[in-house]
């Protein structure tokens, strides 16, 4: 059993301090952004209130960019809104159905994109479910609840931005940067293992790559931080890619390996790229078949340890705050499909809650119909949306409770805005430290509980105690948090299994329709890179517990992918020289997948540069490492996953 | 004498001088932001986070004494 000291010592040292530090800087920036919105008589300073709860993040980065899409999501969704109402205002059922097919729209969009990109994309649905759903019965007031809503949300930002400056919230830069050197010593520890003896499992393969592109949002959000955040972002990006690249290369030579070969894992290896060019020169004039396998082996093991080197030149980019020498973007992969059945399932669901509160006719069940919208939005940024509605009412009473001893008892109709101030401390703190804890559970609990507190709190000047209100809100939001939860048992979320299902196809149609020519956009490394962003989406879906065939699958895949795209960079450059038809074959052979011509044209390569094969032999080698992975066939684990596809 | 602020029409929308300043602000910023980097404005000040809020809060100030 741990002691309380292991404990301690367990946590990282300044974790304690940093997180008061965080719950404290939210404190201030609630009761700042309260007092502002009572001084500026805002008719909403629960949105003020709320967009602090949202935007409680520990680092600036983190809380600039968030901050800076909640900004255009809520200019989006307030145009929304009003379009909506003016169009549909006067017909019950279709005003439902235009919101059922904005929300629907919202989360679909949600899909598309990751981190605080997707977050706007779910915020234009909730802006709307909170100032157009409200307002159902009063059209006419839909522009001053927008102007009002707006305008809470930007006294928010402005609040945050004040304390966090003034009280040195911390950058997300030196996190990134400690993050990025571990990650950049694993990629290199595993090159060294897969150049001496040694194998990672795919599983050990694809968590470093999760990692790796794990760190995204994250990277994103280091431009808008600092006037050298656009350098920084450039570099962690640099970093990420050449991380990814070096990984995949590595896990190439390692399938190199495992199919064949001792050559690659000999000792003569690292021989051969210890001895002088100029002897080189004059040895390789007399190559035979396995001084050339020698020769390329050896090349790809410099190759390996050169691209250890960039990510060490981007991470010394990224320490100076200097633009690295290669710049990349880190492309997202898309699951279009999932995201489309995301969006219809969503809208299906909110329609079904809205006909069923249509059919009680409650009174206020309109402010239950926005909780929901609210809910359905949030849930979709989640990776798991059946677990999120799974907490928001496991959260939903909780709050009720603490709220009430807030109001009833802590105080218990008091008007004064410093007892207001005093009042929420415990509160409001207690939840940024949950949020700002590593466990991403208690994070989750806390960040639920925060907003939750602040709607049914519902900030006022004066603060009014109406038990009976109070009890209703209550209400309404247990029930919405209810209502989610049984109806996505009818009209379930996608599945993992689903998911997995659209990432492995996508997987192989990129597979068996590579396009041979350039990308209009992208660069052989950040395709790359969107790829093993795939494996991420694959690593998420499949869980890392156990070893999954599925895992096994979109690795083999992602191999062969790399491996082809690879070869066609690398021959690119001799199209143009006297080898251009031997060059051509070797295209074709590739593109084909045929593992026995790849190796023949390697070959007619080798003889055709002559006595000198530096020209020559970057194509050469990635030719014949394309060659052993094309030429592996699938394990058996494997090709039953893809024969049940 | 009192200060008279131009309202931004849009559509026959009145909208708040404060959200053209605040707008006008931001471009400013992102073009001074190049030149800021280039001349390692953060390396001159203990906490450039709180010399970077006050720079923009300058030139909003700025913009509204101007314009």
């Amino acid at each position: 059993m741990s002691t309380v000291a292991d404990q301690r010592t367990s946590v990282p040292s300044g974790l304690l301090a940093g997180s008061w530090a965080f719950a404290i800087r939210i404190w201030i920036a609630l009761v700042i952004a309260l007092y502002v919105s009572f001084w500026l008589q805002l008719e909403s300073p629960t949105s003020a209130g709320l967009t602090i709860a949202v935007l409680a993040l520990p680092t600036r980065g983190e809380w600039m960019e968030k901050a800076f899409f909640r900004l255009i999501a809520t200019a989006i969704g307030l145009v929304a809104s009003i379009v909506i109402v003016a169009l549909f205002a006067q017909s019950g059922i279709f005003f439902l159905l235009a919101l059922s097919v904005w929300m629907g729209i919202c989360v679909y969009a949600t899909g598309l994109f990751d981190g605080n990109k997707a977050y706007a994309a779910a915020l234009c649905g909730t802006t709307v479910a909170l100032v157009a759903i409200p307002q159902i019965d009063s059209p006419q007031l839909i522009f001053e609840a927008s102007v009002a809503r707006g305008s809470a949300v930007v006294v928010g930002v402005v609040a945050l931005a004040f304390v966090s400056d003034i009280l040195a919230a911390p950058d997300s830069h030196p996190n990134v940067v400690v993050a990025l050197n571990a990650l950049s010593r694993r990629v290199l520890d595993y090159s060294r293992k897969v150049t001496g003896a040694g194998a990672a499992s795919s599983m050990q393969v694809c968590k470093l790559l999760q990692d790796i592109t794990a760190l995204r949002p994250q990277i994103s959000g280091m431009a808008i931080e600092s006037v050298a955040g656009e350098a920084r972002r450039a570099a962690a990006h640099a970093t990420a890619v050449e991380l990814v690249v070096t990984t995949c290369a590595a896990h190439a030579l390692q399938t190199t390996t495992q199919a064949n070969t001792a050559a690659y894992r000999s000792q003569e290896v690292f021989g051969a790229i210890q001895k002088d060019a100029a002897q080189q020169s004059t040895r390789e004039a007399e190559l035979n078949d396995e001084d050339r396998l020698a020769s390329c082996s050896a090349w790809l093991v410099n190759d390996l340890f050169e691209k250890n080197r960039r990510i060490h030149e981007s991470m010394n980019a990224l320490q100076r705050d200097a633009y690295p020498t290669r710049q990349w973007q880190t492309p997202y992969f898309p699951a279009r499909r999932a995201a489309m059945t995301q969006g219809l399932r969503a809208a299906l669901a909110f329609a079904v809650i809205a006909i069923f509160l249509g059919i009680t006719g409650w009174p206020t069940d309109v402010r239950c119909l926005s909780l929901v919208a609210v809910l359905i939005g949030i849930s979709a940024t989640t990776p798991d949306v059946r677990g999120f509605t799974t907490l928001a009412l496991i959260v939903a009473p909780i709050s009720c409770v603490l709220t009430g001893i807030l109001l009833f008892v802590v105080l218990d109709g008091a008007t004064n805005f410093i007892f207001l101030a005093i009042g929420l401390a415990p509160f409001i703190v207690g939840s940024a430290l949950l949020i700002a804890s590593p466990r991403i559970a208690l994070a989750s609990l806390g960040r639920a509980n925060l907003a939750f507190t602040l709607v049914l709190l519902a900030p006022t000047n004066p603060q009014t105690y109406n038990p009976e209100t109070f009890l209703v809100t209550c209400l309404f939001l247990c029930l919405a948090a209810f209502l989610l939860f049984v109806v996505q048992f009818v009209i379930p979320p996608i599945t993992n299994e689903e998911r997995l299902h659209e990432l492995l196809e996508t997987s192989q149609r990129d597979l068996d329709q590579i396009d041979p020519s350039p990308h209009r956009y992208l660069a052989a490394e950040e395709l790359l890179y969107r790829d093993v962003v795939r494996i991420g989406q694959v690593a998420a879906a499949a869980g890392l517990t156990a070893p999954s065939s599925s895992v096994d699958q979109a690795l083999y895949l992602l191999d062969r992918t790399a491996s082809i795209r690879r070869c066609i960079a690398e021959l690119a450059p001799l199209a143009n020289s006297p080898l251009a038809t031997v060059v051509e074959s070797a295209r074709a052979a590739v593109i084909a997948g045929n593992a026995i011509e790849i190796e023949n044209s390697a070959r007619q390569i080798w003889s055709a540069g002559g006595p000198d094969s530096t020209a020559v032999l970057p194509s050469c080698s990635t030719l014949l490492v394309a060659a052993r992975i094309l030429g592996t066939a699938p394990s058996p684990a494997i090709a039953n996953e893809g024969n049940e596809r | 004498m009192t200060t008279t602020f131009r309202e931004l029409v849009i559509g026959g929308v009145l909208v708040a001088p404060i959200i053209s300043y605040v707008i006008g602000t931001i471009a400013v910023a992102l073009v001074l932001r190049r030149v800021l980097y280039r001349i390692k404005f953060a390396s001159y000040f203990s906490n450039p986070q709180i010399a970077e809020l006050s720079l923009y809060v300058a030139i909003f100030g700025l913009l509204v004494a101007i314009f």
